[in-house]
């Protein structure tokens, strides 16, 4: 379970993030939506331990990220860029993570089997499209196989067969009793792929529910979007 | 599962150096510098091939690139720290290793286990190039002078390393951190030499070369090796703390 409450973040003199607030629930694909520069990836951050909060938490079955004892089994993190130095190959990347976490360097060829990475994973990570990139980052995210899965953006440069793929894994994560949450500004994707959403804008929730509760009376949630945040600090559902 | 403590620092100590080994620019930073010193000894070798030789002078012309030398190390350090702020790196090491002050401690430490026999080969090619072009001029060669000269030259390329990477870790990237410490080694320390000469003795630089110059400078000594290596060590430590503080603090 992921307890987001009352975050608040100050950057400057700007606040970024007023009060938010939201859970992810185990079993269960949570949609974190919201345009660009709402504070979905300062909520993602400051949820991984990224980033400070000014007031508030964020915590990971009850406590804060550094305070789990084994990180990488319980949350698997794929945020914004690749996440590896551009110089190093992708299964060097992946194997140094391995180490930290004790795993071996088999899991390490697991996972990159399953994002479909092996025949480029001793190429270095510089030579990656942004789709490679973004399965290198799901194989860091996998290596663990947490019980927890944050991801931003994942569909984020993919291509069709890449986002059928990572609609169904994620799907298949949730109905085993997983806790998913991603971040994404594509409603048609995100449409099919969560049970939950939350819609954030500048900086404040602004949605929070089940896929239905949130659509409405929209015909579909793209509608429900627009609608939600072109009322400037709109009430919550 | 829980994990003992010891197991924990061994995995991310092994995975720090793992990061470093893994590194392109790392071994070609290293390979240069081997290349440049030699080539620098070869020039001050054939500049004192005239004359009568002794274990002093082979040491005095091995090591005199130390200073043009220690740039390698400084650069190898500040990348070891900045190229954490490349591709986002920093965001996969902090998701995996969350223990901030652990972390950048255990990065420190590979980078200490890596340098120290890199700095070994640097310094020992230098000193042995110079002894066997020299040999039919030396008039006998301490052996045990030059170990001790070595390893204390050595312990000073990796205090330096060390150092640097702290300042990269501060600073965040890489030309920044360049200027200021190729600035501070190559401008700032050199000027307050002729300037303030008692107090630059205590600077981590000038502290650092009593670590290994003991046995063959001619230059008037205010500290010994022990206090030089205390001070030079001191200093790497407090910028290691104020490094780790900030770490800690600061979003990443």
């Amino acid at each position: 379970m992921l307890t987001i409450n009352n975050v608040v973040k100050h950057r400057g003199n700007q606040e970024i993030l007023s009060g938010v607030s939201f859970k992810a629930r185990p079993g269960r694909v949570t949609g974190f939506l919201g345009p660009n520069g709402a504070g979905k990836s300062s909520t993602l951050r400051i949820l991984l331990g990224l980033d400070r909060a000014t007031s508030g938490s964020a915590l990971i079955d009850g406590v804060p990220f550094a305070e789990l004892q084994n990180p990488l089994a319980t949350v698997g993190a794929a945020l914004d860029g690749f996440g590896a130095h551009r110089m190093r190959t992708g299964r060097a990347h992946l194997r140094w993570i391995a180490r930290a976490a004790g795993l071996s360097h088999s899991r390490v060829e697991e996972v990159l089997e399953i994002v479909g990475l092996t025949n480029v994973a001793g190429k270095r990570v510089g030579t990656y499209s942004l789709g490679m990139g973004k399965r290198l980052g799901m194989a860091a995210a996998l290596l663990g196989d947490p019980e927890i899965l944050v991801l931003d953006e994942p569909v984020n440069g993919l291509d069709p067969e890449g986002i059928r793929w990572i609609r169904t894994f994620l799907r298949e994560r949730a109905e085993s009793g997983k806790t998913v949450l991603l971040s994404s500004h594509l409603m048609g994707e995100l449409a099919e792929t969560v049970d939950d959403v939350v819609i954030i804008n500048h900086g404040k929730v602004v949605a929070d529910g089940t896929l239905e509760e949130v659509i409405g009376n929209h015909s579909t949630l793209e509608e429900a979007f627009f609608a939600l945040t072109s009322k400037n600090n709109g009430d919550g559902v | 599962m829980s994990v003992s403590s010891s197991r924990k620092t061994t995995r991310i100590l092994s995975a720090e150096l793992d990061k470093l080994i893994t590194m392109p620019l790392i071994w070609r930073t290293f390979v240069a510098t081997f290349i440049i010193n030699l080539v620098l000894t070869a020039a001050f070798t054939s500049a004192s091939l005239q004359g009568a030789a002794d274990t002093k002078s082979v040491l005095n012309i091995g090591l005199a690139s130390m200073i043009y030398l220690q740039a390698g190390f400084i650069i190898l350090g500040i990348l070891a720290t900045c190229s954490e702020y490349t591709g986002g790196q920093v965001q996969t090491t902090l998701t995996t290793i969350p223990w901030r002050g652990l972390q950048l401690i255990s990065k420190h430490l590979a980078l200490a286990v890596f340098t120290f026999p890199a700095a070994l080969v640097i310094t020992a090619s230098g000193v042995l190039y110079t002894v066997l072009m020299m040999q039919d001029t030396v008039a006998g060669i301490g052996i045990n002078t030059m170990i001790q000269t070595v390893v204390g030259a050595a312990g000073y390329l990796t205090v330096t390393t060390l150092l640097s990477a702290a300042v990269g870790a501060l600073l965040r990237r890489t030309t920044p951190a360049l200027v200021v410490l190729l600035g501070y080694y190559f401008i700032v320390s050199p000027l307050m030499s002729d300037f303030l000469p008692r107090v630059h003795n205590y600077f981590p630089d000038a502290a650092g070369a009593y670590m290994y110059m003991e046995t063959f400078s001619n230059e008037v000594k205010v500290l010994t090796p022990m206090q030089g290596t205390g001070i030079a060590v001191g200093w790497t430590l407090i910028f290691m703390a104020i490094a780790i503080v900030f770490y800690r603090k600061r979003d990443a």
